[in-house]
């Protein structure tokens, strides 16, 4: 295991923690409004077509994010509306957006490119590195340039979100309503503008999520291509103590586990493979089951908030 | 009201959901469970249908988009009507494949080893329709209970080959690399055949070539893998890569092409099937082509004339099932003439003999 090794597995759990980052930091501002959505795989999925099908379009991977953004607020309507009006079951809401969204995504890559059509490439989005016209062999400035601004921006999120939910009054109202929503009540916050407010951003950044798979990472899109990241999501949420520091962390250790266990794979010299597949999933149990013991969530996540209801 | 919207909506997405479900929307059936017989005879005037389960896209640029045009191609020759399902999850294979049984489809079409099982199973609940099984075990048809499955095994041995051989002239590393999607028999045989393969063209060219471990993704639609699993090989040296993962493979490609753009040239290749792929990618540089089509084909004239089933068509470059795609450029003319006396070998028999 030499230093381009260690160099390599580093710069590939950036690249691989990233859409985790978007995601996990959606179910973040969905869970501290107290809703807690398991359908965060349906809203990237959905993201991730729109967004390749909109960069492909106009040609440009940053209108595609943002279609992606957008269609993911659209889906996450359909389980706003259920979960904060009707006060439906929550868990229910999120696996249909589960189930619905990808097969919607499905269906309309059909319908817009055909049966067996050839594999259709859009151009990613151009890194930092390539804008400035800068390359090195040096690992600091490899891991710093080498990525496109759509990482900027989820490190970026990830402090805004910190700063946001410990030191502004908005932020602290944003999570009264996720711990006691009728205590919020009482003080004049807005419970269900703020539980659709973290919808939207929710939905935004999980569509993101998806989007930054075929914008900035893959060329192609395929079905399925979220592989799991929307439940990887959930499980770093709760990793990561439901702050934004601890969900960054979390999404670096899931990205490196993933990453690892791709590179170790490369040079097992006749270790059996499955051995090293395993490497992310038993992290994640062990993981949860260590740090999941203490309830640290919003208290009133996964509850409807019935406002006649004293 | 809000019951009613509660309804609506929940209606809304179980619509929705149906109406994706396309893939499964024959064009009718008789819905009889399967009574048709699949025996046509000469004089019938029966428009024949065959549907394909695939669990990749068909639109993966690799494994699935082959084999969903090899059904087409076929289906055109012969005056079927086609159906598909792709990006099936495991667990759904069965269900699909008997939900085309229940639409009167006359032969099940199932690109892959993975699908045995869902076939066997589903053939002996519908004794008259026909199941033809690529990649299927020589030994399949005979597990069969009722002589309705037929195994359609191209060599996976001379499918490692016809790369082996290219890469084996190819690699300057010397190191060449396989990425496969699940580690099933066929895909097995192809590392098997590209390895030794490799090895034996490199050691007539005077000098070492090695594989690297092969890599399996676990899946045929994560392209992200791919595009991991070539960086990685790159960074162990590989520089001729061949594999068997689908959309996986893709991956690849756009890992080795965004090395080739940095490095300024290209000199990292790879080696696509089944398809001819030459000109997807530009470090393609050649192709194993599999005549899937003629497979199938073989298969619907079986089903028309009421012969189908109990055997295992093999295909071999001897009988034109298996071949090779043209070669880039990037393949110089001298290279290019050894790779065609080698495949000659492979053609005659006397190949590592």
């Amino acid at each position: 295991m030499d230093s381009a090794f260690i160099t390599n597995l580093i710069l590939a759990s950036v690249r691989m923690a990233t859409p985790l980052i978007f995601l996990s930091l959606a179910e973040l501002y969905s869970q501290r409004a107290g809703l807690v959505h398991i359908g965060l795989e349906g809203l990237a999925a959905i993201g991730s077509l729109v967004g390749f099908l909109v960069s492909l379009i106009t040609g440009s991977p940053l209108l595609g994010v943002l279609a992606g953004a957008a269609v993911g607020i659209l889906v996450n309507m359909i389980y706003a509306y259920a979960t904060i009006n009707l006060c439906a079951e929550q868990i229910v809401y999120g696996m249909a957006i589960n189930i619905f969204a990808p097969a919607l995504a499905a269906f309309i890559y059909r319908v817009y490119f055909g049966a067996g059509s050839e594999l259709v490439q859009v151009g990613l989005m151009t890194t930092l590195s390539a804008l400035l016209g800068i390359t090195s062999d040096n690992f600091l400035l490899r891991l710093l340039l080498e990525q496109t601004p759509m990482v900027y921006l989820a490190y970026g999120l990830v402090i805004f979100t910190a700063v946001y939910f410990n030191k502004t009054k908005s932020g602290l109202n944003y999570k009264a309503v996720g711990e006691y929503p009728k205590a919020a009540a009482t003080l004049g916050i807005s419970v269900v503008g703020v539980k659709y407010a973290a919808s939207v951003i929710c939905g935004a950044l999980a569509g993101i999520g998806g989007a930054y798979l075929t914008t900035c990472y893959s060329t192609t899109y395929t079905d399925g291509n979220v592989a799991g990241r929307g439940f990887i999501a959930l499980a770093a949420v709760i990793f990561g103590r439901w702050s934004a520091g601890g969900v960054l962390l979390a999404c670096l250790f899931f990205g490196f586990c993933d990453a690892l266990q791709i590179r170790l794979q490369v040079g097992s010299y006749g270790i059996p493979y499955q051995f090293f597949q395993m490497i992310p999933y038993i992290a994640t149990v062990a993981v949860l089951t260590v740090i999941g013991m203490k309830k640290a969530g919003p208290k009133g996540v996964g509850k409807p908030y019935l406002r006649e209801q004293r | 009201m809000k019951k009613i919207f509660a309804l609506i909506l929940t209606l809304a997405m179980v619509l929705s959901l149906t109406a994706c479900g396309g893939g499964n929307s024959g064009s009718g059936g008789s819905g009889d469970g399967g009574a048709t017989p699949p025996a046509g005879g000469s004089g019938d005037s029966k428009t024949y249908k065959v549907a394909m389960i695939c669990d990749s896209s068909i639109s993966d640029g690799g494994w699935g988009m082959a084999c969903y045009n090899a059904m087409v191609d076929a289906a055109a020759k012969y005056g079927w009507d086609t159906e598909v399902s792709d990006s099936i999850a495991q667990s759904a294979y069965y269900e699909s494949i008997v939900a085309f049984c229940d639409l009167g489809y006359d032969l099940i079409y199932a690109p892959g080893n993975q699908y045995t099982d869902a076939i066997l199973q589903a053939a002996e609940e519908y004794p008259n329709i026909a199941f033809a099984l690529l990649n299927g075990g020589a030994d399949t048809p005979a597990k069969a209970a009722n002589s309705n499955v037929t195994s359609l095994l191209p060599d996976s041995q001379q499918v490692g080959w016809i790369a082996g051989i290219l890469a084996g002239l190819m690699t300057e590393t010397g190191k060449v690399a396989f990425i496969g999607g699940m580690e099933i028999d066929t895909t097995k045989g192809k590392y098997a055949g590209f390895v030794e393969s490799a090895e034996y063209v490199g050691q007539q060219e005077g000098k070492t070539v090695e594989a690297l471990d092969v890599v399996y993704s676990g899946d045929f639609s994560a392209s992200d893998k791919g595009i991991e699993f070539a960086k990685a090989m790159m960074d162990q040296g590989a520089d001729v890569f061949f594999g068997d993962a689908s959309a996986v493979d893709s991956g690849a490609r756009q890992a080795i092409d965004e090395a080739n753009a940095a490095a300024g040239s290209v000199k990292v290749y790879d080696i696509a099937q089944p398809g001819d792929f030459l000109g997807q990618n530009e470090c393609i540089i050649g192709s194993q082509v599999t005549d899937n089509s003629g497979l199938v084909g073989l298969c619907m004239e079986a089903v028309e004339n009421g012969t189908f089933g109990g055997e295992t068509i093999f295909g071999t470059m001897q009988n034109g099932v298996l071949s090779c795609g043209k070669l880039s450029d990037l393949v110089p003319a001298d290279v290019q003439e050894k790779y065609n006396s080698y495949i000659s070998q492979v053609m005659d028999g006397t190949f590592m003999q």
